[in-house]
């Protein structure tokens, strides 16, 4: 049917086409804007397991709907878009694409905690926003945040070398998160280094950056630590 | 046995069972009047599986209530039968009863229970049209039965519907008043079919949660945190079914805003309670009044708890309204403590 008002439908839901035949007629022109149904056909029962597999989601099945949390929100007070308790809801029944419409804002929640002092099912909906937008993360739903970006780059070099160099990890962490690596207080440092030139430290420093040091008898240590932290996450997250 | 020494007993369910010892162990005599074969209504008749809250088997619980009174030597028990006539005034009450007997007594308590309803009266629901959607009561005698199968085909339910308010709170069908005890009958139900059958989730849909006082925590809660039971706030308009075979529930979920089609294996009407369909009989019999709903009326609440509006006439348990099994005994004790203190002419009322 034709669209009068396209501000009463969900954008998603509005098919435009430039040419359409429906049976054999053209019916291009005024009538090729289609709406798909709205109507929710399943749900995904597991899905609450999923999110309970990860830290602070672990209450989320107790959640009755009262809406304390977001009568309490510091971010709905923001942006009424901003609905922990609607978020919890879709979970519960697992309408994840539901859930996904909102996912650019999830990771909004400031952690203020309001929410989880004043639940009385104990729910701690800071905590299942947190497993959420962990969740969005980890499945690429969501880009990776910079402090993701970090431990990726801090863990790395732990698992390889058994120590961090300072340098390294800057540097890992610009690459990762796509900034310049010629960044404007490093330039200030070292025109602060050249003016004192301290010549021992500079020295250690060359030689770390060639000869990347290692901690003593290392051998396999990283790689049985990666495992171990791979094994721990499967069985939180995927149990 | 003379009228001044007896109660008459109308009812054998939870309350009149306990109205009756109440009365024997008050030092008076008891006729209990049952129409049907068995003793112990509704929990004995429709077969209910654990009572709400004590856990125990329904057989169990209320066998223990009915032996007390089938052993008890100041209690006769006419099963089968009804009160066809009342004679008389408080004091001395003659009745005449469907087994032609006639039995005298200084004051009546009814127990005469209520009806369950019938779905049949709400179409949409799918009872009486697909074997795969039960009453609680049939799901009741399913769990007593040890194993949850779809009907249909035997199958083991994936998925179960449970939906709440079906005959409560329905201007529609001329049932405007809560039934009380089925949300908690829910829950519990919810909680027996995940213990009987692991891979079963459950579904409740309801308007509003009403589980009173401690079976908040004790049964909503509980369902709901530790059995996994789903709870969506949805009233369903209809239910229908899919080509292959399962249920599909229709409605709007209201807390997402949008319809719904879900497929399910086993819908459950959470029915209600609805007033004894003999009630207007009953009425004329003992010449007593009806409230709006169709429930046996009761006198002034506060100085005359158990009274109906005919003077020497009590009423106890879900003949005055939707009632739970432990309400039932209390009101059971409470009618036939009136009833004796009538037979010693002791009964006060403030006018």
């Amino acid at each position: 049917m034709a669209i009068h008002e396209k501000t009463l439908i969900d954008p998603d839901r509005i098919l435009q086409h430039d040419h359409l035949v429906v049976d054999g007629v053209d019916v291009s022109g005024s009538w090729n804007t289609m709406i798909s149904p709205r109507t929710l056909t399943d749900y995904e029962p597991d899905f609450e397991k999923i999110i309970q597999g990860y830290s602070g989601g672990e209450n989320v099945h107790r959640c009755w709907q009262c809406g304390s949390c977001t009568n309490s929100c510091t971010m709905y007070a923001q942006n009424v878009d901003f609905n922990p308790r609607y978020w919890i809801y879709l979970i519960r029944l697992g309408l994840k694409s539901e859930l996904l419409k909102d996912k650019d804002i999830i990771w909004q929640c400031v952690s203020c905690n309001k929410c989880t002092n004043i639940c009385p099912k104990d729910v701690r909906p800071e905590g299942v926003m947190k497993a959420t937008a962990h969740w969005l993360e980890e499945n690429g739903l969501t880009p990776k945040t910079l402090s993701t970006h970090f431990d990726e780059e801090f863990t790395h070099q732990c698992l390889e070398y058994g120590r961090i160099e300072d340098t390294e990890v800057m540097m890992g962490f610009y690459k990762r998160s796509g900034q310049p690596l010629v960044q404007t207080w490093i330039i200030e440092f070292g025109k602060n280094l050249a003016r004192h030139l301290p010549l021992g430290q500079l020295a250690k420093m060359g030689l770390n950056a060639v000869f990347r040091p290692r901690t003593k008898s290392w051998g396999r240590t990283g790689h049985v630590l990666a495992e171990y932290v791979k094994a721990q996450k499967e069985a939180a997250h995927h149990g | 046995m003379s009228a001044q020494d007896t109660v008459l007993i109308v009812g054998a369910g939870p309350a009149g069972l306990s109205a009756a010892a109440t009365v024997t162990s008050m030092g008076k005599k008891a006729v209990v009047v049952e129409k049907e074969d068995i003793l112990g209504g509704a929990p004995i008749i429709s077969g209910y599986a654990k009572l709400v809250p004590s856990g125990e088997w329904a057989k169990d619980a209320i066998g223990r209530m009915v032996s007390r009174v089938e052993g008890d030597g100041n209690v006769s028990v006419h099963k089968s039968s009804r009160v066809t006539q009342l004679d008389g005034e408080a004091g001395n009450f003659t009745a005449h009863l469907s087994n032609g007997e006639k039995v005298g007594a200084g004051s009546i308590v009814l127990a005469t229970g209520f009806t369950h309803f019938d779905s049949i009266n709400k179409p949409e629901w799918g009872f009486g049209t697909y074997e795969d959607v039960l009453t609680t009561t049939q799901m009741e005698q399913m769990v007593a039965s040890g194993k949850i199968r779809c009907p249909s085909d035997g199958r083991v339910p994936e998925r179960v519907a449970i939906l709440l308010c079906v005959g409560s709170r329905d201007r529609q069908i001329g049932r405007e008043w809560c039934s009380k005890i089925c949300c908690t009958v829910s829950t519990n139900l919810a909680m027996e079919i995940k213990e009987l059958s692991p891979s079963t989730d459950v579904f409740i849909y309801y308007m509003d949660i009403r589980t009173f006082g401690l079976y908040e925590d004790k049964f909503y809660w509980k369902s709901q945190e530790e059995f996994k039971t789903k709870f969506v706030k949805a009233r369903i308009a209809e239910v229908t079914r899919s080509p292959d075979g399962r249920l599909l529930v229709k409605g709007e979920d209201t807390l997402v805003k949008r319809p719904i089609v879900i497929p399910m294996d086993l819908v459950v009407h959470a029915i209600g309670m609805d007033p004894n369909v003999l009630n207007p009989e009953i009425a004329k019999i003992f010449g007593i009044g009806l409230e709006k709903h169709g429930f046996i009326d009761r006198a002034e609440q506060y100085t005359n708890s158990q009274g109906t509006t005919r003077k020497g006439v009590y009423v106890c348990g879900a003949a005055t309204g939707p009632e739970d099994i432990d309400s039932s005994i209390a009101q059971g004790q409470s009618a036939a403590s009136r009833a004796v203190a009538d037979l010693y002419g002791m009964q006060k009322v403030a006018v």
